[in-house]
């Protein structure tokens, strides 16, 4: 039953019954009930594969008809969109700890000028003296509730102490910051034609945090770029020449065939085994030039043919067959078409597919012969054929795998299975029943997978290399030094992920090996296993407690044993017994691999580590559909655009072009991000206790009468104007050291791990500094103000010049005190402290130039020029304003001087690296002359 | 692995495809900038606080600072100030009777006189204070009692002061003239100063009551209302704050320019202290012409109306003459924190330097093998 055009479409007479709508892609259960005329209604299943998902596009047709079942926000990307979760970076988690302290401060400091209050009032006279009496109102007002609304009056007054701004100044730093990302040149790949992108902007800073990396081994540490290198039909060895996707392999000529003699029984099984690769995959053909995604080409024969396929193995093992003589050609009205070596076209009737999935790690067709024989093909990973296999060269192909996974090759065993006409027709009876349920549907096919795909014959093994990606060893090596630990997560066989591991530095020649697999945990008990790993860990750590050169540990670990270590155990010594020995292990590996892993059981070593008591911040990389999980789990998710599709790069916090420009997005964007937000948070608290604190001790000197120091003006605008811009850029453009020194020295990544900028005593030393700058400010002012004359011409000045000069020098002496802490100076930082400083002063004389006819008080007239005007005035600002910079400045220096950080040593080592060039430069040109 | 399912091909074919052949056009417009501020390349200076760079630093604000410091020392210690309380709070005090005895509704006013020697002659311009004390001028329901365009002749706010002068805004139905607590709270005491000459005979000293308030005060800030002449027109249909003893036209009558609003003493007075104790501008004795001092040393007899009640709330009354130099009146604490500052600079200096030779070899040291 086909329909071709709108007629037919428009003759069809269906119900469509479909599952609520639900977030999951991959997922589709629906049934389709077409009536025909006063017959039974004929149900047909729908899957997945008949749904087309909003936004996609065509590949290999003009024209489809469909029908639309979920709309607007129930479509499944609208339903994705929404159930991201949401992340919460470490330094957030912080700033609200300190918002709380403060939180505590500002209640306290209210609590405590409110009862000094009373005490104070207890007097009469203090409280009502002849001169300020209260209104009847206020005196007929119960105690309590005078009392309440003090407290709340004193809570107005303190209430600047909570940073309201910093969240706004944060969320600004974190939108307009990200976009350094997206601009980054370094990380735009001209292949791809892409660059980084940033889908949230709220996890910059952890970027800088990182201590465990979790990448995924396909498409991430390797190119997902593959090549067919050889397959081995029965233990015999073929190799195909030529070239695979523009590259030349350097290998050997023709078909290689080990044994030249083949038998017809051999010849047999190699015709199948060809033709079960030709058949079993779910590659589509191309013939037009213009290919929408990603398309897969090779030029030979007719030039505008291309593979094209999901999976870039199915592509390279087509294309090798096509190399060895057998050329899949189309699929035709559910033929097959392949053109085997003697240019015949071969059709097979192309019954079923059971696709791939991740859990069952294989493939199958049925297909049927032209000869009427009906053929069931399966591929898959070795572990999930071989114990389906129940005849063939198990043994020989068996070593030939083991030998290519050691070279780090992706190997596949191809097995077959005849089906007699019965046998058929039971398939075809559970497949449908399986594929008609509206409820498990998945479970059932599972079930009738299992059923179907058994008694094997095993035909053979292919090899297929996925090579590294460019720099993945430089990268992972960074990463590395920068304190971070690298856990691979690959669903591929221990001993391809391991050479993989070792071809890209994650596992050195020095790097002792544990294993903690299915292999040795059969031979031993997994409790025996794990005490002895623990055991040998802990010994060389306390051995390497006193020797210098420390021994770094990799741990190999595999699905199953994982799964065994975190199920809760019946019998040991209590729940998550393993699992604590088991983190210990890990702790001290440098390199982890986990190989053998399901998509589920990433996320959860993810969580595992999470939750382990040091609460590391991890980090996940991946690129395909089996990432996912673990991209959202983990604290930050960066995906791959890679060629499994979009899905990782969607729902992860950053998408890269390459593994390769993680190294600058940790070491680099993350670092900046790190230190700019971290001082950020912290000078905000510093800038408003520097802020409120003159204005608490102020409350002792006006009789705790809520008085403010400041003038409203000045308390309002001091965060959003005079304060705000140069914080603000920056936190947008700081670089305390050069990018290329942070690529140089990834080490300098662990200065800043641990929160390193925003742990308590670092917070407390900023605390303090403003409380000291704060009673410089007051007790200065206080002091000079002390009954005397500030002016040459004997006038006094008020208590509006008090607070005036008070918050004069608080503008300053905070302003300043980032120009201290600035460490590079671009136009715009100059820009905005200069011109905020003269913006402050432009405003202060526009302020108190006029009277200005809407305010109701003019308390402020001429205040700041008659301050101008008086030179003590000036020469107090000038002392106060050093004596409140020269802690820090004596802090900053003392420490570099005594224990200088390794970041402080790469900013002092710069200028010697300036001046070098160019006085080399002078002695030449001086040499030079002198030769003339 | 062999990758999922036909889906992840579908939607993904919407993004890469384009890129890959949509040309060089497509590539180019995706491409980042390179700009130097995109790529975060802008020139920068690249300072660093080290004990070599902030050394230099710390000397030049010491061999500054010190200087300052000395300089106002010097001149703050060449000030003649002195100071008499008048309070009346012993016995043995004259103007103790006055202080004891007040009563708001007295009609005659307390006379009393208080002797005192000045030591040194007084040079120059004197400038006469009167100096409360324990006198919360800066309360906050005392600073806002006060009506700014009342004081700056806004003929509505004379006739319907501002909410904040309750509950000194009106009296006897009639509204109040200055409003609030701080006109109400005007220091009335008069004061008159007399030079005891050698044969015993009182010479008045002259005292200026002009000059002693802000001129931006005096000319824009404060205004009567329509102009300075007739003000007791003007004023009509208010009432005399209520511990005024007269209106507000009264201030001075014998001078236009200083009645009213533009009263000096009054204007002086509305600017609100900082702290509690405090000191205000009385009058200023000018230097006479010649070179006879404007205070000789001798004996001098201070007049005092003691209209002003502190000691209900444990005030104190003062009066301070002072000579003034360009750095205000006597303050020894800014020279001493000038040289302060600038010794404890000098001192972190020396010690920079020392750590900087310390260390900084031990760092190029250490710094080699890296």
């Amino acid at each position: 039953m086909a329909f071709r055009t709108e007629q037919e479409v428009d003759s069809l007479h269906a119900t469509i019954e479909c599952e609520q709508p639900q977030p999951d892609l991959y997922k589709f259960v629906g049934r389709i009930n077409i009536y025909k005329d006063k017959e039974e209604p004929v149900a047909r299943p729908l899957g997945a594969e008949n749904l087309l998902l909003r936004g996609a596009t065509l590949k290999n047709t003009q024209h489809i008809y469909a029908v639309a079942v979920y709309t607007g926000m129930e479509t499944k990307m609208a339903l994705n969109y929404q159930s991201k979760s949401q992340k919460r970076s470490a330094v957030e988690k912080s700033m609200n700890a300190f918002l709380i302290v403060y939180l505590c401060i500002l209640i306290s400091k209210a609590v405590i000028n409110t009862v000094l209050k009373y005490a104070w009032q207890w007097s009469p006279d203090r409280d009502e003296p002849w001169y300020n009496h209260r209104t009847e109102n206020e005196r007929q007002r119960h105690v309590v509730i005078r009392a309440f609304t003090d407290f709340l009056a004193f809570m107005v007054l303190f209430n600047y102490i909570i940073p309201v701004s910093m969240y706004v100044t944060v969320e600004m730093q974190k939108f307009l910051g990200s976009y350094f990302i997206t601009w980054d040149e370094e990380m735009f790949d001209e292949e791809l034609g892409e660059g980084a992108q940033v889908n949230t902007s709220d996890l910059n800073e952890e970027l800088g945090q990182v201590e465990y990396v979790f990448t995924d081994k396909t498409g991430t540490l390797t190119e997902n770029n593959m090549e067919f290198i050889e397959c081995c039909v029965d233990g015999n060895v073929y190799i195909p020449h030529a070239i695979c996707n523009g590259q030349i392999l350097s290998a050997a000529s023709s078909i290689d065939m080990i044994d030249s003699s083949p038998g017809g029984y051999r010849r047999e099984h190699e015709d199948l085994f060809f033709r079960a690769l030709c058949l079993c995959h779910t590659v589509q053909v191309k013939e037009e030039e213009t290919v929408d995604g990603i398309k897969r080409g090779i030029h030979q024969g007719r030039p505008t043919s291309f593979y094209i396929s999901s999976s870039p193995d199915e592509v390279a093992l087509v294309e090798g067959m096509k190399r060895l003589g057998y050329t899949y050609l189309r699929l035709r009205d559910n033929y097959m078409e392949i053109l085997n070596k003697d240019d015949e076209i071969e059709r097979f009737e192309l019954l079923h597919v059971l696709n791939f999935d991740s859990v069952r790690r294989r493939m199958s067709v049925i297909v049927k012969s032209s000869s009427g024989e009906y053929l069931l093909f399966c591929k898959g990973a070795d572990s999930s054929i071989f114990p389906r296999v129940v005849s063939g060269k198990v043994e020989q192909v068996k070593a030939r795998v083991e030998q290519n996974a050691v070279e780090g090759l992706r190997t596949l065993c191809v097995a077959y299975r005849r089906l007699s006409e019965t046998e058929y027709e039971e398939v075809c009876h559970h497949l449908n029943e399986a594929k008609l349920a509206l409820q498990d549907r998945e479970q059932r096919l599972a079930q009738a997978y299992d059923i179907i795909e058994r008694d094997f014959v095993l035909l053979g093994a292919t090899a297929v290399e996925d090579r590294l990606q460019e720099k993945a060893a430089d990268t992972i090596e960074s990463l590395h030094k920068a304190g971070m630990k690298v856990w691979v997560l690959t669903g591929d066989k221990m001993e391809t992920a391991a050479a993989t591991c070792y071809a890209s530095k994650l596992f050195r020649r020095s790097t002792q090996i544990l294993e903690l697999t299915k292999k040795r945990t059969e031979e031993q008990s997994l409790h025996d296993v794990l005490f002895e790993l623990n055991r040998t860990v802990l010994r060389q750590r306390s051995i390497s407690g006193l020797s210098v050169d420390c021994l770094d540990f990799g741990l190999i670990i595999d699905g199953a044993t994982l799964s065994a270590v975190l199920k809760p155990n019946q019998e040991g010594a209590g729940p998550g017994n393993y699992r604590e020995i088991f983190l210990e292990i890990c702790r001290n590996c440098s390199a982890v691999l986990c190989c053998r892993m399901a998509p589920l059981q990433k996320a959860q070593i993810v969580k595992l580590i999470k939750a382990s008591k040091e609460h590391p911040i991890t980090l996940a990389i991946g690129d395909g559909a089996n990432d996912v999980s673990m991209i959202l789990e983990a604290h930050v998710g960066i995906g791959i655009m890679g060629k499994e599709g979009r899905q990782a790069a969607r729902n992860s916090d950053y998408a890269i072009p390459k593994f390769k420009h993680l190294k600058k997005m940790l070491l680099v964007h993350g670092h900046y991000y790190y230190i700019r937000i971290a001082e950020l948070v912290q000078y905000f608290f510093y800038k408003n206790v520097c802020f409120i604190f003159p204005q608490f001790l102020y409350q002792f000197f006006c009789g705790f009468s809520q008085q403010p120091l400041y003038d409203t003006a000045y308390l309002t605008l001091y965060n959003i104007s005079f304060t705000s811009l140069p914080i603000l850029l920056y936190s947008l453009v700081e670089q305390h050291v050069t990018m290329e020194t942070l690529k140089r020295e990834p080490s300098l990544y662990r200065d800043i791990a641990k929160n390193s900028l925003l742990r308590w005593p670092v917070f407390l030393y900023w605390t303090c500094l403003g409380v000291f700058d704060a009673v410089i400010f007051f007790f200065g002012a206080y002091f000079l103000f002390d009954n005397t004359t500030f002016t040459s011409n004997g006038q006094m000045f008020g208590n509006w010049t008090f607070g005036t000069l008070v918050f004069t020098v608080l503008v300053f002496t905070v302003t300043l005190k980032l120009a201290l802490d600035t460490h590079h100076w671009t136009w715009i930082n100059h820009f905005v402290i200069w011109g905020s400083l003269l913006f402050y002063v432009i405003f202060s004389l526009l302020w108190g130039g006029i009277i200005w006819p809407f305010l109701n008080y003019q308390r402020m007239y001429y205040v700041f020029m008659q301050m101008l005007s008086s030179g003590p005035a000036w020469l107090s600002i000038i002392l106060l304003i050093t004596v409140s910079l020269l802690p820090d400045v004596i802090k900053k220096v003392l420490c570099r001087a005594v224990c200088p950080s390794a970041t402080e040593r790469a900013q002092s080592s710069r200028p010697c690296l300036t001046v070098e060039p160019s006085t080399i430069f002078m002695l030449s040109q001086s040499s030079s002359r002198m030769s003339f | 692995m062999m990758a999922s399912s036909y889906n992840a091909k579908e939607e993904d074919g919407h993004h890469s495809g384009a890129a890959n052949h949509g040309g060089a056009g497509a590539v180019k417009s995706k491409k980042p900038d390179n700009t130097a501020f995109k790529q975060q390349r802008l020139p920068a200076w690249q300072p660093i606080l080290t004990a070599g760079t902030v050394l230099p630093a710390f000397f030049v604000i010491g061999l500054i600072f010190i200087p300052i410091g000395i300089g106002l020392y010097v001149s703050s210690n060449n000030i003649k100030e002195f100071e008499v309380d008048y309070t009346g709070v012993d016995i043995s005090s004259p103007c103790h009777p006055c202080a004891k005895n007040f009563s708001w509704n007295a009609t005659t006013p307390c006379p009393c006189s208080v002797h005192f020697t000045l030591e040194q002659p007084f040079e120059s311009n004197v400038f006469m204070y009167y100096g409360l004390s324990n006198f919360y001028q800066n309360h906050r329901r005392y600073v806002k009692s006060r009506d700014d365009s009342q004081l700056n002749g806004d003929r509505s706010a004379l006739t319907n002061p501002s909410k904040e002068c309750e509950p000194y805004r009106t009296s006897e139905g009639l509204p109040i003239a200055p409003c609030g607590a701080i006109a109400n709270s005007l220091f009335n005491d008069t004061l008159k100063l007399y030079y005891i000459d050698s044969n015993g005979t009182r010479n008045e000293i002259p005292l200026v009551k002009k000059g002693i308030a802000w001129w931006t005060d005096k000319h824009v800030k404060f205004r009567n209302p329509g102009g300075n002449d007739n003000l007791t027109l003007a004023f009509k249909g208010t009432s005399k704050p209520v511990n005024w003893r007269k209106p507000v036209y009264e201030l001075d009558p014998n001078d236009d320019d200083n009645n009213g609003f533009t009263n000096e003493d009054f204007i002086v007075w509305m600017r609100t202290a900082a702290l509690p104790t405090f000191r205000k501008l009385y009058r200023i004795i000018q230097k006479k012409s010649g070179s006879t001092p404007t205070l000789p040393s001798g004996q001098y007899v201070l007049d005092i109306t003691y209209n002003y009640p502190v000691l209900s709330f444990d005030g104190r009354k003062r009066m301070i003459l002072s000579t003034i130099s360009w750095m205000g009146g006597k303050n020894p604490f800014l020279g001493i924190a000038y040289i302060t500052v600038g010794s404890i600079c000098f001192f972190l200096g020396v010690v920079l330097l020392i750590i900087h030779h310390k260390y900084d070899t031990r760092n190029n040291s250490a710094d080699i093998p890296n």
